[in-house]
């Protein structure tokens, strides 16, 4: 059994931020495991930038941000969680600056700001359109000078929790195929969102919800897992991302008619409404034929507007993707974008600290030893629907306190053991799928099970879709136990990674599903046909979604309240959102 | 829809064996090789091993060899890679050990980025400021370039330098310490210099081949850094190494003599006043030439002494005035790089 005092899973710009905090205390032994190198890590995908009230370009406070922060996710966010976000993050920005990071500047030599969607400062810090590729790589190489130990290309099978006592984790090595027990007081989970599941997405291939899976296996609720976001700007097709930095700077949204159609939905806001709006907005308009395209199912962008070198020079990823991977060139033409899965607002449920913790049952009982920070956990300062920026702040901000809160028990806490007994469940997963002689092939599943999450629980839902989705998913969880692999070596064998994988997407996709089907209003990233409006009577509160016990059918859902109070200041009320 | 034809190169580590193997693939308009081996991966043989994520030319997993260069296999188009009906040749990175199939162990690449040290070292002796440190706009465009790298391994798998010299430290990893030596907040620049100057494997034992600029996918540019590095290092004094001797010996030959002069560029890289002094090291690095100096001997490479001392007379006036030329030049140049400094100093003012 491999031992240390802390072991963060995940190295996205949560989980190394956490480690780097962690790694301050020299006396600590911390490592970090990840089924892909560091410098693959998802977080390096993000384009468009990090939001921080710094004021650079403009008048900006906390409280504004923290208010469009709270507004942006339709009042279902923590408000005592969306605080420290907006509090923490101007100096969690200077940090990164003096880590190095590569901050594009202003006039005066600044780090430079600008304009987002659901933002009413220009508050997004950025690295031309590669902000998420230059905070990680900044917090790598700040790894790699304290020396931290990392288990890269590691993946994680099974969390080991025994009376709500975090004990660590069964993992696999990929490049050898053994299977390991690794101890640890303290574990963190940043292993990233859920997208994978649906078709048209913007989420890289590893982006398969393991990590909430995993606390979901070992008896932790999720929460809040109906809410996804739909970005509106993906390519059409692939879904590949294009920065809202685009929007930010200048680009228009057009239909059939070449109208700007957001004057009909958010004229205050126009293209720099929050995502879930523009991502409906453009939803709409296809739908009612006035998409473009052979296909009528995208819209366009338009990013002339912006200038021939502005573009070259803030957005250089963004032309070079529309080159590359639609053929077309934004400085002639418009581009068809679609909206694309982007975000997983819910997961792992957890306090300010990072601390796992079954948020107001009983006393709110805590997961000892277990915690979690990022896009795997729900927090929650996204509540139904994430303003752009905010991710990275939140991984930044949130990985920083999850480390913090390691620092402050991590020395009271027993050692923990895993036994031969608490790693049976990881070497049968692994055993099943490699002497599994089944019909069906994953491959063929995993594009059925995309097909019916992005048709039947996307950017629009209703009961009767919903229904015929779970229903979808269930057969698929059926098929998947007839599955089998061709690879059944033990180098490498990435064959195999996609077998669990997707046993992974299926039980997500179920409690996404169940918890879409009972949530009778339409909020943030939720929009129900049969229920278009909000409704704070019955559900101003977060979903848990608890896995089935013997003789449950499905995930027992229980619901928790919202955060209403804030430390620094009076709660923002709720109100009627309109942009 | 059409038929491309892939050829894999592969390797099993279970029985270790290398093998080609073609395989067909329907593709459409706008499909990527990646896209390709991902239809063959979950539609014909799931065996197949490669790398990938993020499939946007941002995550670097997917490097790999397409018709023998090194590029990213999701930001490679079907249809720029070969012209319909050839068929597409896919192999793994050069210059690391193979793992599976397309799977490279790329611990050798990446770890040339902490031999190099390439993270901040934050000054020791002052706080950093409250809020963030100023950087003029053209300081930070002097050098963002060289932050754009993925680590995806391209340039060091086509590196010609790579290819002989495992101590070599590589384009990336040099581009990326350049990019800390122009960096302001950086504590370490002179140590970065000297050491770059003097490490085996260091900015003088690239070749100047091109390659690293052609594979790599983003815009970092790593020779012109590696070539700008060797001017910082110059001017910030590191001129008594092997890399600036050779070069000044180069130099020298040339514009004694026209040509290259094999015969006293060892002596010239190793130093005269080093092997003048009896320094054994010297004697020793002497020594290990010995064998190619024999082999240029025998396939007449060497000049001769008639030619030494006659050769090439006619036309050298030409030599000498394109070098008195470039001498003006670079006066030119000193000045303006003068002004610069100046105002580089005035910008970082105190850091």
């Amino acid at each position: 059994m491999l031992q240390h005092d802390v072991l963060i899973v995940g190295s996205g710009l949560a989980g190394m931020r956490a480690a780097l905090e962690v790694s301050s205390d020299p006396t600590l032994d911390v490592a970090i495991l990840s089924k892909v190198h560091p410098l693959r890590s998802h977080s390096g995908a993000a384009q468009g930038g990090i939001a921080a009230s710094l004021g650079n370009s403009a008048e900006d406070s906390w409280d504004l941000h923290m208010f469009d922060t709270v507004k942006g996710g339709d009042y279902l966010v923590d408000q005592d969680a969306a605080e420290v976000l907006t509090r923490e993050g101007p100096e969690n920005i200077f940090e990164l600056e003096h880590m190095g990071c590569a901050f594009s500047r202003d006039d005066e030599g600044r780090v430079a700001q600008r304009r987002f969607g659901g933002h009413t400062a220009p508050r997004a810090c950025y690295a031309a359109d590669r902000t998420g590729h230059a905070v990680l790589t900044v917090l790598f190489e700040q790894l790699l000078r304290r020396g931290v130990k990392v288990y890269s290309e590691w993946y994680a099978l099974d969390l080991v929790v025994k009376d709500n006592v975090c004990q660590g984790l069964v993992a696999y090595d990929i490049l050898s195929g053994q299977i390991e027990a690794i101890s640890a007081k303290a574990v963190m989970f940043g292993t990233g969102g859920y997208g994978r599941a649906f078709r048209v997405t913007t989420n890289a291939f590893a982006s398969t919800g393991d990590g909430v899976v995993m606390a979901y296996r070992a008896g932790i609720p999720l929460e809040d897992m109906e809410f996804v976001q739909f970005h509106p700007t993906g390519l059409q097709g692939s879904g590949i991302l294009l920065s809202e930095a685009a929007r930010g700077e200048g680009a228009h949204i057009v239909n059939s008619d070449g109208f700007r159609f957001m004057e009909n939905y958010a004229p205050g806001r126009m293209e720099l409404a929050p995502r879930d709006i523009v991502a409906r907005a453009e939803q709409s308009e296809i739908e009612a034929g006035r998409g473009v395209t052979a296909l009528r199912d995208s819209v366009f962008m338009d990013l002339r507007p912006i200038g021939e070198e502005r573009i070259r020079y803030a957005l250089p990823s963004v032309l070079h993707l529309a080159r590359d991977f639609a053929g077309i060139d934004p400085l002639d033409a418009p581009v068809p974008i679609q909206p694309t899965a982007h975000y997983s607002m819910g997961g792992i449920p957890c306090d300010i600290n990072g601390q796992v913790r079954i948020k107001d049952l009983d006393g709110a009982p805590e997961i000892t030893g277990f915690f979690a920070a990022g896009e795997a956990s729900c927090v929650s300062v996204h509540g139904a629907n994430r303003l752009g920026t905010n991710s990275l702040l939140e991984a930044v901000v949130m990985g920083r306190r999850a480390g913090r809160g390691i620092l402050d028990v991590v020395q009271d806490l027993e050692p923990t053991s895993i036994d031969e007994g608490d790693m049976a469940n990881a070497i049968g997963e692994v055993d099943r799928f490699l002497t599994a002689s089944g019909t069906e092939k994953v491959g063929q599943i995993r594009a059925e099970l995309r097909d019916t999450m992005m048709d039947k629980c996307g950017v629009f839902r209703d009961d009767a879709e919903l229904r015929e989705c779970l229903s979808e998913v269930k057969d698929y969880q059926e098929r998947f136990k007839n599955v089998s692999i061709d690879d059944h070596g033990s180098t490498f064998n990435t064959d195999l990674l996609d077998a669990i994988e997707l046993g992974h997407m299926l039980e997500y996709s179920e409690v996404i599903t169940t918890g879409a089907i009972a949530r009778q209003e339409s909020r943030g990233g939720h929009a129900r046909r049969d229920f278009p409006d909000r409704d704070d009577e019955n559900w101003h509160r977060h979903t848990l979604a608890y896995r089935p016990q013997d003789g449950e059918d499905g995930p027992r859902l229980e619901y928790c309240s919202v955060n209403m109070e804030p430390r620094f200041r009076e709660p923002f009320p709720l109100q009627e959102r309109t942009y | 829809m059409a038929q491309q034809e892939f050829i894999i190169e592969r390797y099993n580590p279970d029985s270790d064996e290398s093998y080609e193997e073609s395989f067909n693939v329907e593709t459409q308009p706008g499909q990527t090789v990646l896209d390709s081996l991902n239809a063959i991966k979950w539609e014909q043989d799931g065996t197949l091993s490669f790398r990938m994520s993020c499939r946007h030319a941002i995550c670097g997993s997917c490097a790999m060899k397409v018709n023998g260069q090194s590029m990213l296999s999701c930001q490679t188009q079907v249809d720029a890679a070969a012209e319909r009906g050839d068929p597409i040749r896919v192999g793994p990175q050069g210059n690391q050990n193979i793992i599976k199939d397309l799977v490279v162990d790329v611990n050798k690449f990446l770890n040339q980025f902490e031999r190099a040290e390439t993270w901040l070292e934050p000054y020791e002796d002052q706080d950093p400021p409250e809020r963030e440190y100023r950087q003029k706009v053209e300081e930070f465009d002097h050098w963002s370039h060289a932050s754009t790298c993925i680590h995806c391994g391209a340039c060091y798998s086509d590196c010609t330098v790579a290819a002989v010299d495992e101590n070599f430290l590589g384009p990336a990893a040099l581009a990326k310490a350049y990019r800390f030596v122009m960096d302001s907040r950086d504590a370490k620049r002179e140590e970065r210099l000297k050491f770059l100057s003097e490490e085996q494997g260091g900015i003088w034992d690239c070749t100047r081949c091109y390659m690293c600029v052609q594979a790599c996918p983003k815009d970092v540019l790593p020779m012109d850094a590696i070539m700008e590095l060797r001017t910082l290092a110059i001017e910030a004094g590191h001129v008594n190494n092997h890399g600036v001797r050779h070069h000044k010996g180069f130099m020298s030959g040339v514009r004694k003599r026209g040509r290259l002069d094999e015969m006293m560029l060892p002596v010239q890289s190793v130093g005269i006043g080093r092997l003048l002094t009896g320094n054994l090291a010297a004697h020793k690095e002497m020594m290990d030439y010995t064998p190619g100096a024999i082999r240029l001997l025998k396939s007449r490479k060497l000049l001769t002494i008639a030619q030494r001392h006659g050769a090439n007379t006619e036309g050298r006036e030409h030599i000498e005035r394109i070098f008195e030329e470039v001498e003006a030049e670079k006066h030119h140049h000193d000045v303006d790089a003068e002004a610069f400094g100046a105002e580089f100093e005035t910008a970082i003012g105190g850091h």
